[in-house]
């Protein structure tokens, strides 16, 4: 299964910046790229191995791939690629309807990671009135798993507040502010097979991570009680037994989360998760994850 | 260099300086003269060709509106509802039941001999069996347990898959695509809805994606289109930039002495929503233009701008949809737009935009309006194409900005009922194509087909603009109607008129192409209601004689 992030929201809501951002500080993702403006990525002309109009191949194994073929040629030829990348990111036109393409997340090769809607902190409301785009912008705020309200260096923090309680009107997914699109890549794109071991997101004191280990087997309708009373995560994931045998995978996406049943055993459990460090509550995951009365 | 004097019962020129004849003579495939034959007679010794005496002839139809693809689909089978023509001729019945479907599928599957082999049909749409539950794959499983079945729909949007379909493709329950249609109890029911779904069937949509660009489809396409009495035919999202390699095919094959049709090639310059350099993209569209031949022409580049309004996606002005949901969406970002089409612009391309909603129109007036501020072109002849739900407002201002209209107007027959009754209501469904307003306020219009969607065939075309009928009887508009020469004059000079093509063909005049359409009637003294069933013999290109395939 190839990961698919589909990267959406309006002319100048960051995108290109985000995707430049994720291109800077990844280091371990074989991603592919199927972006809109092919002039406007911004890659390191040593880390370029080759290059036609169609594509850009880096030394690290990660791939750019313009959209002049479509769509839907351009993911199937992805799909192909030998060795298949590890996650597919898909920059949606301005206008795109993201709700719409990240159906393609749901095909037999591919799962949806997440949908992540960036919205311009300076003109996201005017936009959502406008004439020829209001409906495709509101679509694209409800149809986020996690909004990134970027560009908040433009206005004030009331401002960006009252920004924030607009958007949860349309969509009560977590809302990331951040400037350049500088968000952790374990938020955008899922937490690393790696988990955080290295320590080295807490750094940033914007964002909180939260783990923990376990022997305990889980019945698949508790863990999926526990998800859903599971609030403000960025991100959650991880394996944990089954009780009654095999084991439980469990993904979490701002308010969208799946558990899937995966035969073999696993010994002990983990689970590790990233949120805003003013939201994240690590008292209540504890409780709802690792007492032996949870819910 | 040998004259030809053709004869014929009637000759319309649709030249109001010379507006019949009897005979036409044509030297090296130019127009000498038309008149009596004592008019024409003195150019010189010449060969009398009577084959036309006693038809009617026209100027060739202009075709404003129509993809090549048109003649790729109808090389799968077709369970349209409507009845159509096959490139060879032979009929096309429509299929009016599920019974009809399930028979007609039954044929096709006995005709493939390999038992491997998927069984693709196109042209189905739901919209016309409003009584009927949706069609799933337990209908098409009654074709065939082993066959792999895929029907592709006329929208382009659906797919209906059988059974043996969805194994083929391990297309299971637990897929959680939105548009995996369902039975009551969560089991596929073969409904698939739009790309994601549709693309789960992978060898289906590659069977329908490669129909469109194969030189048969192209032979397809010449010879469909010289059965209706169309000498030129637009590509009006033509893949020249996008696929580049199928030029050298087109060139080739139009190249033929006997390719019978004028191909006028609007290609697309990017995919709908994604950028480029459109500098350079529209330099690559002038080095197009400056090397089309006789019967492959690049006049300008086309802009799709929303969807459909049978599709609920066309962006509609207040106060919206009748009944069903706005899916309404720009397919270009706004703000771009301007900056995407000043490039053409600059150069002197004609460009042509599609527009089905008339919110999506003002956008277009809007951006032609800002590029003429900026760089005058008083005859630039841009077109907004389709232009369905234009308003009397929208008119007035395109006639100051010297904008085109070319109407759909083959919708006021094929959906003309459910604008009604469904997506626009009453008001505004008479107001669809709106041609006597276009012609009292000073717009030129052509009207399309817009083939595939609807075939091609521009009597019926013409037909629609006049008697503006639909299928259940109803009248759309009676103030709407235009007379049949205005509608002649629609599907002939005004179509080349928004091509810049209208100094060569279009209208019988002295030093114009001798392209012909030849009618056993004359629909001009025909009863209205007829002109949409008069015979055609074929057509002459250039002064060379293209028989219909029924000939």
């Amino acid at each position: 299964m190839i990961d698919l992030t589909i990267l959406g929201g309006y002319l100048g809501a960051g995108k290109t910046t985000l995707l430049n951002h994720i291109l800077q500080h990844n280091a371990e993702l074989r991603l592919a790229l199927l972006i809109n403006d092919f002039g406007s990525i911004n890659i390191d002309a040593a880390l370029i191995e080759s290059q036609d109009e169609q594509q850009i191949n880096l030394s690290n194994g990660c791939v750019c791939c313009n959209l002049s073929d479509g769509f839907y040629a351009a993911l199937e030829t992805l799909k192909e690629m030998e060795p298949p990348p590890d996650h597919i990111i898909v920059e949606a036109s301005g206008v795109a309807d993201v709700h719409n393409l990240s159906q393609h997340g749901y095909t037999n090769e591919l799962s949806l990671s997440g949908r992540i809607v960036l919205v311009d902190a300076e003109t996201v409301r005017a936009r959502a009135n406008d004439k020829y785009v209001a409906e495709t912008v509101r679509r694209q705020i409800k149809a986020a798993d996690l909004l990134v309200l970027n560009k908040t260096d433009l206005v004030s923090r009331d401002e960006a507040d009252d920004i924030e309680t607009w958007l949860t009107s349309f969509n009560t997914c977590p809302v990331i502010r951040t400037t350049q699109g500088a968000v952790p890549l374990d938020a955008l794109l899922g937490i690393s097979s790696r988990g955080f071991e290295d320590d080295h997101h807490h750094h940033h004191p914007d964002y909180a991570t939260w783990q923990h280990s376990t022997h305990r087997a889980y019945d698949r309708a508790e863990l999926e009680c526990a998800l859903n009373q599971v609030k403000d995560l960025l991100r959650l994931k991880g394996v944990v037994r089954c009780r009654g045998g095999g084991s439980l995978v469990v993904q979490l996406v701002g308010k969208r989360w799946e558990v899937s049943a995966r035969p073999g055993d696993v010994d002990t459990g983990h689970l590790v998760a990233i949120g805003l460090a003013e939201h994240i509550d690590t008292t209540q995951l504890d409780a709802l994850f690792f007492t032996d009365s949870a819910p | 260099m040998s004259i030809t004097v053709f004869s014929a019962r009637k000759i319309i020129t649709m030249n109001p300086a010379n507006p019949e004849g009897t005979h036409v003579a044509v030297r090296d495939g130019l127009i000498l003269g038309v008149g009596a034959l004592a008019d024409v007679a003195g150019w010189g010794p010449y060969t009398l060709d009577e084959t036309f005496k006693d038809h009617v002839i026209l100027p060739g139809f202009v075709e404003a509106h129509a993809h090549i693809m048109a003649a790729g689909i109808m090389q799968l089978p077709y369970v349209g509802f409507f009845d159509r023509q096959l490139a060879n001729g032979s009929p096309a019945p429509g299929v009016k039941s599920y019974e009809g479907l399930i028979e007609k599928l039954k044929e096709e599957d006995a005709k493939l001999e390999d038992p491997n082999a998927p069984l693709v049909a196109g042209g189905f749409d739901p919209i016309y069996f409003p009584d009927q539950p949706r069609l799933t794959r337990h209908h098409l499983d009654q074709v065939s347990a082993s066959r792999a079945i895929y029907l592709h729909h006329a929208s382009g949007h659906l797919a209906t898959a059988n059974t043996a379909m969805l194994e083929r493709n391990a297309v299971t329950r637990d897929l959680q695509i939105e548009g995996l249609g369902r039975d009551p109890d969560g089991e596929l029911n073969g409904e698939l809805r739009e790309p994601a779904a549709m693309g789960t069937c992978k060898d289906a949509m590659r069977i329908v994606h490669f129909a469109n660009s194969t030189e048969s489809a192209l032979r397809d396409f010449g010879a469909m289109a010289r059965n209706a009495g169309i000498t030129t035919c637009t590509d009006l999202a033509g893949q020249a930039i996008l696929v580049p390699k199928l030029k050298q095919m087109w060139r080739e094959v139009t190249g033929e002495a006997d390719y019978p049709l004028r191909i006028a090639q609007y290609n697309i310059p990017a995919i709908p929503g994604a950028t480029a350099d459109f500098e350079s993209v529209a330099d690559e569209f002038v080095t197009l233009r400056d090397n089309a031949t006789e019967k492959l022409r690049f006049p300008g580049v086309k802009f799709v701008l929303d969807g459909s309004i049978q599709g609920f996606s066309a962006l509609l002005k207040a106060p919206g949809y009748y009944r069903g949901e706005d899916h309404g969406q720009l397919l270009t970002v706004p703000d771009q737009f301007l900056d995407w089409l000043r490039p053409f612009h600059r150069r002197s391309l004609n460009v042509h935009m599609h527009c089905n909603g008339n919110l999506t129109q003002d956008l277009a007036i809007e951006t032609i309006e800002q590029v003429l501020r900026e760089d005058p072109w008083l005859d630039h002849r841009h077109t907004i194409t389709h232009a369905q739900l234009t308003t009397q407002a929208q008119l007035r201002k395109m006639a100051k900005l010297g904008l085109c209209a070319n109407f759909f107007s083959n919708h006021l027959w094929y959906w003309g009922d459910q604008h009604y009754e469904m997506t626009v209501g009453p008001e505004r469904a008479n107001a669809l194509e709106p041609c006597a307003s276009a012609l009292r306020e000073g717009v030129p219009f052509s009207v399309h087909s817009d083939a595939g969607v609807t075939p091609l065939g521009s009597l019926h075309t013409a037909w629609c603009a006049v008697n503006r009928v639909t299928p259940s009887g109803r009248v759309l508009g009676e103030t709407e109607k235009i007379s049949p020469y205005e509608a002649l004059k629609a599907v002939t000079l005004n179509a080349a008129y928004q091509m810049h093509l209208d100094d060569e063909i279009g209208s019988l005049e002295a030093g114009k192409k001798a392209d012909f359409a030849i009618l056993e009637q004359d629909p001009l003294s025909v009863d209205p209601m007829q002109i949409k069933d008069i015979g055609i013999w074929g057509t002459v290109l250039v002064g060379r004689k293209q028989p219909a395939a029924t000939q």
